[in-house]
Formats: structure tokens, C-alpha cells, sequence
């Protein structure tokens, strides 16, 4: 692990490069970086400042081999020696495939020690006045030159990757494009070199005054500095050095003059020039300087950057792979470079981005320079452009049409000037022109306006459709670079692991857990609850919006829901009766104690559990949940009982709400409620007697006054309070085995039936609200306005005499029934839907009836109702339907067919008002927004009238 | 004129106090039947099959009928898509497409109504003097045809009828769909009964490929004579009754088609369940776009009158008068007795329901009026 030596022993400023350099190598030796990834993280970490030094690194390296070019050849030298050196120490063994590509590096080294000399050279050349190449060469090459070494180095370094990395094909494709691009350019320079020496002697032939950014010959220097300073030369000389080289027409493929450097849009405009004047000078010329001719044949050039792309990296294939040859390649290398060197640098490294050795070293430079990211995906799409260059050029491919419309027109002598093309009125003075614009669009489209509709002419891209095509290249572009950011971003997280970081995440974690902490406490009522960090979604869903209906029901509801007072009062009898009869358990127990002393305990508990929750549930808006946790408890302690029959128990196993009270369902001016005390055994006359006189006892002892009946032929002991408002509280007494012998009844009599037993069928009865109460806490009370919808179709029954013999416990089941079918209704809703229910007929005789499930044999819960009975109450449903679906729910509602004007205006008032201000506000905002849209409208069709 | 607004496009309000409406699905016990168990024996319907189909059959067109109607049919098809062909034979108009619609070609013909329907669509624009002149074109090709059937050609608001001695066939015109904006109500036919003539080619069409089930068509059969002898449900158009129809026997949970007296009843108790009454979501036609519920062609007051006749006869035939109903006893001058009047069955004493909906009162008539059936479309129409 020699390599953890180096970033320590060197951290100098200078070489603040070189531990990412040795990060590389680090990588690039895969097993030992696994092998010590944690250490690893940290040298990275400490690497990171000098990463971010780089710019100011590069920078002053820059400036200062502007200055000396010889610092940098030695910076370099040493830079990359050591480098190298790692490389063999650390990990010889996996080098064997980087091996020569180093060695290539150290060549080139060498190359550039040679190349900086001439350079010198070629500097002394141009103060001496002598206009040759190299004259016009030589001021950027100043300036560049640096970077061209920079670029060159780390290009080499890449390039060394690459190789490793890469199969020979890459290479031979670089070569391939070196041989075809730029490979005419250095080599025609290289008779350059022969010719070098010539200026200082007098040259044999006349001077040529020969511009080689603008490929023309001037006819004296005087004209030829005076082009130099022109602005025509300055412009070329601009883009030659800028990225966007010639204005090429965006998106389209070109066709590319090497000669002339002369981009056409079209082979027959290439042709064209070919054929033409200018080019046909240019080549003379050239003939003459005995420079070579590059082929006519076209280059494709997709867009300007890629044709710059594709150049810098042929010249890294050059400088690599031929690094030894002599300086002018190289310079001409350079020239081409100076346009866009981090192109070269970046393309390179992007060609190697699956190996992840490379990364480090990437890093460095993406730091320094946030633009390489866009020219990756420049040079990725000029790549993929690449690939379809060919079919431009069949599409280009079309045979002219109309030649019969083009009129020569001649001259004196007969000689054809100009052409005159009829369809389009144009005129044209080359026959070139002339075949071009038989070929041409407009043409076509004249032609297919006025000779031949059937001529099919390509679909142009309207510039409209054109800018969209930019646009979204050039938003892909940008989402790209972000990607590419994103991913440093991550990768650098990655890497830093850093304190803080964790620290964020620690006190994240703390926030979360401190919500949850909240939401399982359920939080104080009325306080919010901490905001969790994060999206929260909408609402759990959506409600519909309130309508007339709701409010009326709702209106309602509120009108027949009991007072406070009423709760209270019904509150207190019913715990006083409660805690009474706890009271007469236990003493009956007791009294009862001889005979079973053992298990009398037992239930003890349970009953403590329901005195307990007794007083504390302060509201009493809720008596069913503690009425159901009492149930549980008995039910319990019955299946407990049967399980262990023998050993009698107390007398009295428990006391259960039963009927509205259970329900939750007490409306205004319900004073009478049930209680349900169940029994071990069959309840007897004896017993009533006794429990009444026990309880009478306990009453009297408490704070208000009770009177107590007995009304044995109810099996059931009804206790009534004097205060206002005056509630009674029945207790019936019943117990499970009245039920078995109800099931045995038939076949025998066995069971010795105490002589004064009571009534059966009110103990069954009993029994059954018991169930039904049950029932009821499990399925209609965890519906969303079903208990509502219950209540106003009690307060109906109540009312109307037509529902009356509607028994309660049937319209529960209705109810519920038609409101669990019906999905998450309003109240208004759910109430009309009950009353679809019944006006469908599902009472009528031939119905299905009411299942109850409630019992173990199918039974209608609604059978005692006689048939005339079932054809009111349906005709009333009916009614009552059509009442609601015609908006006078409040004749369902209220009492009277004809409501009382105080009702009719309560009813009818917010209404009115909510509605007159609701279409206000509705037709406001809809002017308002028709004025909006109109304008939209209009701004958008100015907009399109502008493009 | 209701009908027509609401062709137009739904105006679609950028703000938000718009309160969306969302209709209310009325209770089906078909569909929920699972909630509904059964707690009492299913009584014995063999009876109450046996007289929908008698009924049916008594109501399908004899063979007779049959034939002479499809005779002329076919000649008068046959006639006009020669002219669709071979335009040069007739040159006071155009002709597109010839296309049968209505009951005889869905094939819910009843008896004693021989009339079959046929459009005619013109390419050119349908002017009076070109319906007549096709309609004289085809009368003189019939009687070339055979010079010695009885046969007579009128003119009216929908096209032209041809009448042999016990069938007849009603030609309607209508045009492509290009031409409909061009029309002049002074020289063409009236753009709206163009407008549902082609609407009757779309329902042919949607019919022929959903609702070739024989309960289909036999509830229908079952359903136009009711309508035709109980005044509450003539609102029912006869669209309307294909629609319900297949509704009632097609769309339950297993999708299997319904017995027939199942169907029957079902939809008894869906117009009682309020079905088609304001605020339901009912059915949505398939043929038109958009979401148009279909019973909105009806006004509230028929709305009502629909469902209050629906409602009495489901008690009447829930306390076994379904002969009554089916018009197999009772006189034929008491047709609608039972609806309209208290009756005993079994000595249950049936009260024929009464209506609910109230005409608005003067001062707030625009008020009551635009909450009621189409909220949507009465505040398009105000906002509009």
C-alpha cells in the first residue's frame, strides 16, 4: 500500500493536482481500493481542498508558462515522472496494460521538450519580420500555448486510460479521423518544415502572401497585412477560435468544404462550389504552394462544436500515438485545439466513464470549469449525429421537376446569361443555381400549386416547430448537465461522509421520531401537532360539497338531538342505577356466600372494571363505548361461566345498557331508558323481589330521590327520579339460559323451571336487545352518518303514524343496510337512498325482507308488519322521495305537511342566501374568468402572429 | 329547446366557486343484493312469467304483418340505394346513405303499428321540394314495380311516408353533418329533426351491437305498451325505454342477463326508486358525448309523473295485480284505472301516489327552477 504514502509525503501546494493524480492511480489499481475503501473516504476528504484549489492551480500555471514556457515543461516533467513511478511501484502487477501507454506518455514528454524549442524558435522567427506561417501562427500560439500543454498532458494521461481500457478499435477510429480531418492539415504543414528555413535566405519563387485562416493569397504584403486587420479575416480568425466555428443552421446536417472551409447546406450546393470560382482559386493556389489538396470529397459536419470536438480529439490520437514526430504537427495540433482544449480534455475522460479509475481524476477538472458537462452532451450528439448523415443526403436525393417552365434567356450572340424559371418568377444566372432550384422547396411548391397537385413536396419544419426542436434539444441539454451535476453532487456525498452531514441526519431522525412520539399519544385535543418535515398529501379523500339536503338533515338532526340536561339526567339515573345494582351483587353474593364461597371473586374484578368506568366517562355524549367495554367484560365472564358450570357464581353476573341508550341513539324528550341485568340462573319472582328491595336500599342511600316499581308481569324493575327533567330507567332481568330452554322447548320439559319464573318471552326480548345493541356497536355506529340518518327516521317513526309500526330495531337494520351499500354518502344523501330503498319496494309483500342478523334462522326483522301496513309506509317512502329529489326535504323533515313560517324561514333563508350569494360569486368569478381566458386568447394569437 | 342546449358543448368555468355536481346513484336491489339476504321465501312468479310472455307475444306482430311490412321495406331499401349508386337517375338531390332505423330494425316492432323507419341521408341540402320529389320518385318505382299495390306517398315535418294497405314506412331525411350548419329554415327541413334522425341511426347502430339479448327486446315490448296504456309514463321516449331496458336486464354484478320477470320488476322499481328523477345520476346516453343523462330530456313535472305511476304500479304489482298491469284483464276504457285510482288487492288498499313537485311560485320562479333537474345546464344557460 505504498500509494497511502504519497498524498502525506507530498502535499504541497505546487503539486496540488497530484493527489487527485495519485487518487486516480489509486482507483485504478481496483482491489486495493476496495481493500481500504474507509481510508480511502478519508484521503479523499483531505484531497478535496486541493481539488478545489485547482483553478487557482491551473490558472497560475498558465500565467506563468505564458511568461516561461520552459517552467512548464519542467512542472510537467516532474508532475508526471513521480507519477509514473507510483504507478510502478504501487501497483506493478495491474499495470501491465497501462504500462505502455505510460511509456507513450513519457514519449510525448519528450515530444514536448522538442516542440517547446522550435516553438522558441518560431517566435524569433516572426519578430524577425519574416511573414510566413508561422507569423500568423505564432500570436495565439503565445497565448495557448500553456494551455495546449496543460490540455495536452492530462489529455495524454486520458488518452493513457483510454487505451488501457479500450480495445484497439477506439484507436484505429481516432485514426481514422485523424487521417481524414485533420490529418490533411498537418500535413500540410509539414512541408512547411522543408520550407522553414527559406525565409531567412531569399526565396527563389515570388512571395506568396498566403493567409491560411482565410485560404487566400494576397497580392503584396502591403494588401496582405492590410486583410489581417480587416475585418473579414478577424472574423474568421474568431471562429476558427470560438466554440460555434461557422454559423452553422441549427439541427442541420452540412456538408463541408475542407479546401475552402466552406460550409454547404446541400450536396447540391456543395457540388456547386465545387464547381465554382472561388474554390477553383483556392485550389490554384494551393496547387501553387504545393500544399496538399484534400479530396473533394464532402466532410459532414453535424454542428459546429462537434466538428471542433471531433478535431481536438484526432489530435489527441495524433499527439499520442505519433507524439515523436516533428514539432509542426504538433503546432498544428495546437492550432486546432486552441479552440475548445477542454473539449478534448473532457471528451476524453467521458470516453472512460465505466471505468471507475477515471472518476477521480474527473472530478478535478469538473470542478474547475462547470461548461464540460454541456460539451459532453455536444459531443455525444455530434457522435449520434454522425450516424445519420447519410440519409440527409438521400433525402436530398430528389429528382427536379418543371425544367419545361425555365426559359433561357440569351444573349446577342445567342449565348444562354440567364435562366428564367416561369413557375416562380426568378431568375438565375448559373446553371447550377438553375438545378438547384428545380430541386429547391419553393419550386416544388409552386410546382405542385400549379402543374401537379399530386407532387408530394418534404414537410418542412415551420420555424415555429423549429424553435420547439431547440428548445427541447436545449432543455435536454440542460437537464443533462443537471443530471451530471446530480450525480457529482451524490458521488461527492459519497465520498465526504462528512460529520456534518451526519449531524443533519441525526437531528432529521430526532424531528421524526419526536412527530411519531406525538401521534402516538394522539396528541392534546385542540393542538396541532409538530409539522412532520416532508410532503404531506391532500385530504384522505374528497368530500362532496355540503348540499341543501346535508344542511336540512343536519338542521334537523340538531333540532331532535337531546338537550345537556336531558344527557345529564339520563346520565345520573342511569349510574346511580348502575352503581345500585353492583351494590345488590355484591350483597347478594354475599348472603349467598355459605353456599359458593369460591368463585364468588372472581367476577369481582369485571364489575370493579364497570364501576370504574362508570364515573369516569365525563361525557356522556359517548355511553356506548363504555357500555361496550362492559359487554365485553360479560360476555366474558358468560363464556367463562358456561365453560365452568358447576360452581355457581353470584346471582347477578352483570348489568348492560340496552336499546337507544346503547345505541347512542336517545332523542330529544327520550327519557326511558333500558338496563339489562343478567342473571346466572332463570330470573324468578324471588328474585325480582329481592334485587328490588336491595336496590331500593342502595337508592335511597344516594343524593337523589328514586322511586322504584316492580312490574313483574315485564320482568323488569323500573326506576323513575322525581326531578325535572323526569327519567325512568328500566331493568329488566333476563339471562342466557332462558334461550337454551327457548331452543329445547319443543321436544321437552326437562328442566326443572322454578315455579315463579319469569316471563319468557321478555326475558328473550331481553336478551335479543342485547344483541342488537351489540350489533349495532359494531356495525351502524362506524358509519358515517348512519347513526344521523337512524335518528331522523326515529324522530319520523315517532312522528308520522304511518312508520310507527315500523319497528325500531327494523329500521336500524334498514338503515344500516341501505347506508353500507350506498359508499361513504352525505347524510342527505344516505337519507334518500333509505328511502329509495323503501319506496323500490324492499318492504312490499314479495320483497326480499330484512335479514336479521341478529338470530340464527333467516328471519324478517320487519315481520309483524301487516301487509296494509307495508303498502303505507311504502307509498309514504315514495312521496317522501320525490320530495327530496323536488327540493322540499323540509316537508319530510318537519312535522307538519304545511312547516310553520319560523321553520319555513330557517329552512328556507340560509338557504336562499347562500345560494343567491353562491351564484353571485359564481358568476362574477366566471366573467372575470371568460375576460381572463379571452385574453389569454388574444396574447396567444398575437404571439403566434409574431413567429 | 331544452334538448338543444344541451347539445352544446359543456362550458367549462376556469374559476373555482363552481359547486360541481355530482349526481346521486339511486338504491338498485339488484346491485346490492348481497347486503339484502334473503329472509323470507321467494314467492312463486311461474304465473307472472307466463303472462309478460303471453303478453309479449300478443304484442309482437303477427306473421301476416311481418311480411308485408318487410316486403315493402325491402322494396323501398332496394329503391333508394339505387339512387345512392346511380345518382343520375334522380337529380333533385343526392343521396349518401340509406339507413333503417327504429323499432323494425332493433326488431321491438309492435302489433298493430306496421310502420317502419328509414333515413335518408342527402348529400345535397335537403330542401322541401326534393324530399317530395324523392318521395314521388320512390312511390313511381314501387308502382312500376308492381302497378297494382295500393300504395300512397305524403309529405311532412320528418320526410315522407309510404303507406301500402297494412304496412307503411316513414322516410326521414336528415343530411351529412357538414350540411346542418348550412340549413335555411325557410327552404329546408327543420335542422332539429335532422338532428334526431341521425341521432336514430347512432341508436340502430349502438342497439345492434349492445342489446341483441330477446329479453331486451321483449322488456322493451312489454315496456311500450305499458307506456301506451298508463298516461304517467307516456314521457318515456321510446329511446329512453331501450336504454332502461337494457339497463334493467344487463347491468347486475354477474352480468348475465335477468329473467324476464325480474327485468319487468326491476324496472318498476328503479323509476320508483327515483331513477329518473332530478338529481340521479339515471343513464347516461351512449350515442350523444359528453355526459347527458338521458331522463333530462324530460321536464320535472314528467320526471314526477314518471315516477309517481312507477311507484303505485310496483305496489299494485307487489299485491299480485299483474294482470292489471299487463292490461290482460279490466276493461279497455279504465286503461289507466289503477294508477290513477285507489283499488283493493287482497284487501290491501293500494293509494295511488300523488305528485310532489310544485311549479315554482312567480317570485322566485328562476330560483326553484334553476335547483331543479339540471343544475349544470340551467347555470350554463344563465352564465351563458
Amino acid at each position: 500500500m505504498a500509494h497511502f504514502v504519497y498524498p502525506a509525503a507530498s502535499p504541497a501546494q505546487p503539486t496540488a493536482a497530484y493527489p487527485a493524480a495519485q487518487a486516480a492511480y489509486v482507483a485504478a489499481a481496483p482491489q486495493a481500493a476496495y481493500a481500504t475503501a474507509t481510508p480511502r473516504a478519508g484521503l479523499t476528504y483531505e484531497a478535496y481542498p486541493a481539488a478545489h484549489a485547482t483553478p487557482q492551480y491551473a490558472y497560475a500555471t498558465r500565467t506563468q508558462v505564458a511568461v516561461t514556457p520552459a517552467v512548464t515543461y519542467d512542472q510537467t516533467k516532474t508532475y508526471y515522472q513521480p507519477a509514473q513511478a507510483t504507478a510502478y511501484t504501487a501497483a506493478e502487477t495491474h499495470y501491465q496494460a497501462a504500462k505502455p501507454v505510460y511509456s507513450t506518455g513519457t514519449a510525448y514528454n519528450t515530444a514536448q521538450r522538442q516542440a517547446t524549442q522550435p516553438k522558441a524558435q518560431a517566435l524569433q522567427v516572426t519578430t524577425s519580420g519574416t511573414t510566413y506561417v508561422y507569423g500568423t501562427a505564432a500570436a495565439p500560439a503565445v497565448t495557448t500555448y500553456p494551455q495546449t500543454n496543460y490540455t495536452a498532458t492530462t489529455t495524454t494521461q486520458a488518452a493513457g486510460y483510454e487505451t488501457a481500457l479500450y480495445t484497439a478499435a477506439t484507436s484505429y477510429y481516432q485514426q481514422q479521423q485523424a487521417a481524414k480531418v485533420t490529418g490533411a492539415q498537418w500535413i500540410a504543414k509539414k512541408p512547411g518544415g522543408p520550407f522553414k528555413p527559406k525565409p531567412k535566405g531569399p526565396p527563389k519563387q515570388p512571395q506568396l502572401h498566403y493567409c491560411d485562416v482565410c485560404k487566400i493569397s494576397c497580392a503584396g504584403p502591403q494588401t496582405y497585412r492590410e486583410h489581417l486587420e480587416g475585418q473579414k479575416h478577424k472574423k474568421k480568425e474568431q471562429a476558427t477560435k470560438g466554440v460555434a466555428a461557422p454559423a452553422a443552421r441549427g439541427g442541420h446536417n452540412q456538408l463541408r468544404c475542407e479546401l475552402c472551409d466552406v460550409t454547404c447546406t446541400g450536396a447540391d450546393a456543395y457540388a456547386a462550389h465545387i464547381r465554382g470560382a472561388k474554390h477553383t482559386k483556392v485550389m490554384k493556389l494551393h496547387t501553387k504552394l504545393g500544399k496538399p489538396i484534400p479530396s473533394t470529397d464532402p466532410v459532414i459536419v453535424a454542428n459546429s462544436s462537434a466538428s471542433t470536438t471531433t478535431t481536438a480529439k484526432v489530435t489527441t490520437g495524433t499527439s499520442v500515438t505519433s507524439a515523436k514526430v516533428v514539432k509542426p504537427p504538433v503546432v498544428a495540433g495546437v492550432k486546432k485545439v486552441l479552440a475548445a482544449p477542454k473539449i478534448t480534455f473532457v471528451g476524453g475522460t467521458q470516453l472512460k466513464t465505466t471505468g471507475t479509475k477515471a472518476e477521480e481524476v474527473k472530478v478535478q477538472p469538473m470542478k474547475t470549469d462547470p461548461t464540460p458537462a454541456v460539451t459532453i452532451t455536444s459531443v455525444e450528439k455530434a457522435m449520434s449525429d454522425d450516424g445519420d448523415k447519410f440519409n440527409i443526403l438521400g433525402e436530398k436525393d430528389v429528382a427536379p421537376v418543371g425544367h419545361e417552365y425555365i426559359e433561357e434567356v440569351k444573349n446577342e450572340i445567342g449565348k444562354v446569361v440567364s435562366f428564367n424559371c416561369k413557375l416562380c418568377e426568378c431568375k438565375f444566372n448559373d446553371p447550377n443555381a438553375k438545378e438547384m432550384h428545380l430541386k429547391g422547396r419553393r419550386h416544388r411548391l409552386q410546382y405542385k400549386k400549379k402543374v401537379d397537385p399530386n407532387l408530394l413536396v418534404e414537410v418542412k419544419p415551420s420555424i415555429r416547430a423549429r424553435k420547439v426542436q431547440e428548445e427541447k434539444l436545449r432543455r435536454q441539454a440542460q437537464k443533462e448537465e443537471f443530471w451530471q451535476r446530480r450525480v457529482q453532487e451524490e458521488r461527492w456525498r459519497d465520498e465526504m461522509r462528512m460529520e456534518e452531514e451526519m449531524y443533519w441526519e441525526h437531528q432529521r431522525r430526532y424531528e421524526m421520531m419526536e412527530y411519531f412520539e406525538w401521534h402516538r399519544m394522539g396528541g392534546p385535543p385542540g393542538m396541532m401537532p409538530p409539522r412532520f418535515p416532508g410532503p404531506m398529501g391532500p385530504g384522505p379523500m374528497m368530500r362532496r360539497p355540503d348540499t341543501s339536503d346535508d344542511r336540512h338533515v343536519m338542521a334537523k338532526h340538531t333540532s331532535i338531538y337531546p338537550t345537556e340536561a336531558e344527557l345529564q339526567a339520563v346520565q345520573s339515573i342511569v349510574s346511580s342505577c348502575e352503581r345500585g345494582l353492583k351494590l345488590v351483587s355484591d350483597f347478594l353474593a354475599e348472603s349467598d356466600a355459605p353456599k359458593t364461597s369460591e368463585p364468588v371473586k372472581k367476577p369481582e374484578p369485571a364489575k370493579k372494571e364497570v364501576k370504574a368506568k362508570v364515573p369516569a366517562k365525563a361525557e356522556p355524549k359517548k355511553p356506548a363505548e363504555v357500555k361496550k367495554e362492559t359487554e365485553v367484560k360479560d360476555v366474558k365472564e358468560e363464556t367463562k361461566k358456561k365453560e365452568e358450570a358447576p360452581p355457581a357464581p353470584r346471582v347477578l353476573k352483570g348489568v348492560m345498557r340496552v336499546g337507544v341508550l346503547a345505541k347512542g341513539l336517545l332523542l330529544h324528550g327520550d327519557l326511558n331508558v333500558h338496563l339489562v341485568v343478567l342473571c346466572s340462573e332463570k330470573p324468578t319472582r324471588t328474585m325480582l323481589e329481592r334485587v328490588a328491595d336491595g336496590l331500593g336500599k342502595q337508592l335511597a342511600t344516594s343524593e337523589d330521590k328514586y322511586e322504584i316499581r316492580r312490574c313483574v308481569e315485564e320482568a323488569a324493575i323500573i326506576v323513575t327520579s322525581d326531578k325535572e327533567p323526569k327519567t325512568s330507567c328500566i331493568i329488566t332481568l333476563t339471562s342466557p339460559v332462558m334461550r337454551e330452554s327457548a331452543d329445547r322447548e319443543g321436544e321437552t320439559v326437562s328442566v326443572k323451571d322454578p315455579p315463579d319464573v319469569l316471563d319468557r318471552q321478555k326475558c328473550l326480548d331481553a336478551l335479543a336487545a342485547l344483541r342488537h345493541a351489540k350489533w349495532f356497536q359494531a356495525r351502524a355506529n362506524g358509519l358515517p352518518s348512519c347513526v344521523i340518518v337512524i335518528r331522523i327516521l326515529r324522530d319520523l317513526c315517532q312522528r308520522v303514524p304511518t312508520w310507527t309500526p315500523l319497528e325500531e330495531w327494523a329500521m336500524e337494520l334498514l338503515a344500516e343496510k341501505c347506508v353500507s351499500s350506498g359508499g361513504g354518502l352525505g347524510p342527505g344523501d344516505s337519507l334518500r337512498r333509505t328511502f329509495e330503498c323503501i319506496a323500490s319496494g324492499i318492504l312490499l309483500p314479495g320483497g326480499p325482507g330484512l335479514y336479521d342478523p341478529c338470530e340464527k334462522e333467516p328471519t324478517d326483522a320487519a315481520a309483524s308488519l301487516t301487509n296494509q301496513q307495508r303498502e303505507e309506509i311504502t307509498a309514504s317512502a315514495q312521496h317522501a322521495l320525490r320530495l327530496i329529489a323536488f327540493r322540499q326535504i323540509h316537508k319530510v323533515l318537519g312535522m307538519d305537511p304545511l312547516p310553520p313560517p319560523r321553520f319555513q324561514r330557517q329552512r328556507f333563508n340560509p338557504r336562499k342566501r347562500r345560494r343567491t350569494t353562491s351564484a353571485g360569486g359564481d358568476a362574477d368569478g366566471d366573467v372575470a374568468g371568460e375576460k381572463k381566458d379571452k385574453k389569454d386568447e388574444g396574447e396567444a394569437g398575437m404571439d403566434t402572429g409574431d413567429n | 329547446m331544452r334538448g338543444h342546449m344541451r347539445m352544446g358543448p359543456p362550458h367549462i368555468r376556469p374559476g373555482m366557486p363552481f359547486r360541481s355536481f355530482i349526481p346521486h346513484i339511486p338504491f338498485d336491489l339488484v346491485q346490492c343484493e348481497s347486503a339484502f339476504p334473503k329472509a323470507r321465501p321467494v314467492p312463486d312468479e311461474k304465473a307472472f312469467t307466463e303472462a309478460l310472455l303471453k303478453r309479449n307475444n300478443d304484442l309482437t306482430p303477427n306473421a301476416v304483418e311481418q311480411a308485408s311490412i318487410l316486403a315493402l321495406v325491402t322494396k323501398m331499401q332496394s329503391i333508394l340505394d339505387n339512387l345512392v349508386i346511380v345518382p343520375g337517375s334522380f337529380d333533385a338531390a343526392q343521396l349518401e346513405e340509406v339507413r333503417q332505423v327504429g323499432s323494425f330494425k332493433k326488431g321491438t316492432m309492435m302489433a298493430s303499428c306496421n310502420i317502419a323507419d328509414i333515413v335518408v341521408m342527402f348529400k345535397t341540402l335537403p330542401t322541401k321540394e326534393a324530399v317530395a320529389a324523392l318521395g314521388n320518385k320512390v312511390l313511381e318505382e314501387l308502382k312500376v314495380q308492381d302497378p297494382n299495390e295500393v300504395l300512397s306517398m305524403l309529405t311532412n315535418d320528418t320526410g315522407f311516408e309510404i303507406s301500402s294497405a297494412d304496412a307503411s314506412v316513414k322516410c326521414l331525411v336528415a343530411t351529412i353533418p357538414p350540411n346542418l350548419k348550412k340549413l335555411d329554415p325557410a327552404l329546408h327541413m327543420d335542422g332539429k329533426v335532422m338532428h334526431g334522425h341521425l341521432a336514430a341511426v347512432r341508436h340502430a347502430r349502438w342497439f345492434e351491437e349492445n342489446a341483441v339479448h330477446s329479453s331486451i327486446k321483449v322488456l322493451i315490448r312489454l315496456l311500450r305498451d305499458l307506456r301506451m296504456r298508463f298516461e304517467g309514463l307516456q314521457p318515456l321516449t321510446p329511446w329512453i325505454i331501450d336504454l332502461l331496458s337494457h339497463f334493467a336486464v344487463m347491468n347486475n354484478p354477474s352480468r348475465q342477463p335477468l329473467a324476464i320477470n325480474c327485468a319487468f320488476k326491476r324496472c318498476l322499481q328503479l323509476l320508483a326508486a327515483g331513477f329518473f328523477l332530478p338529481g340521479s345520476v339515471g343513464i347516461t346516453d351512449p350515442c350523444e358525448q359528453g355526459t347527458v343523462r338521458i331522463h333530462t330530456v324530460m321536464t320535472l313535472e314528467q320526471q314526477d309523473q314518471v315516477c309517481y305511476t312507477a311507484q303505485t304500479l310496483l305496489r299494485v304489482l307487489s299485491h299480485g295485480g299483474y294482470k292489471q298491469i299487463l292490461g290482460m284483464e279490466g276493461n279497455a276504457s279504465d286503461i289507466s284505472g289503477i294508477a290513477t285510482e285507489m283499488s283493493v288487492w287482497e284487501g290491501v288498499v293500494v293509494t295511488p301516489s300523488d305528485r310532489a313537485y310544485e311549479k315554482p311560485v312567480q317570485k322566485e320562479g328562476e330560483d326553484v327552477d334553476g335547483e331543479g333537474a339540471d343544475d349544470e345546464v340551467m347555470e350554463t344557460a344563465d352564465t351563458a
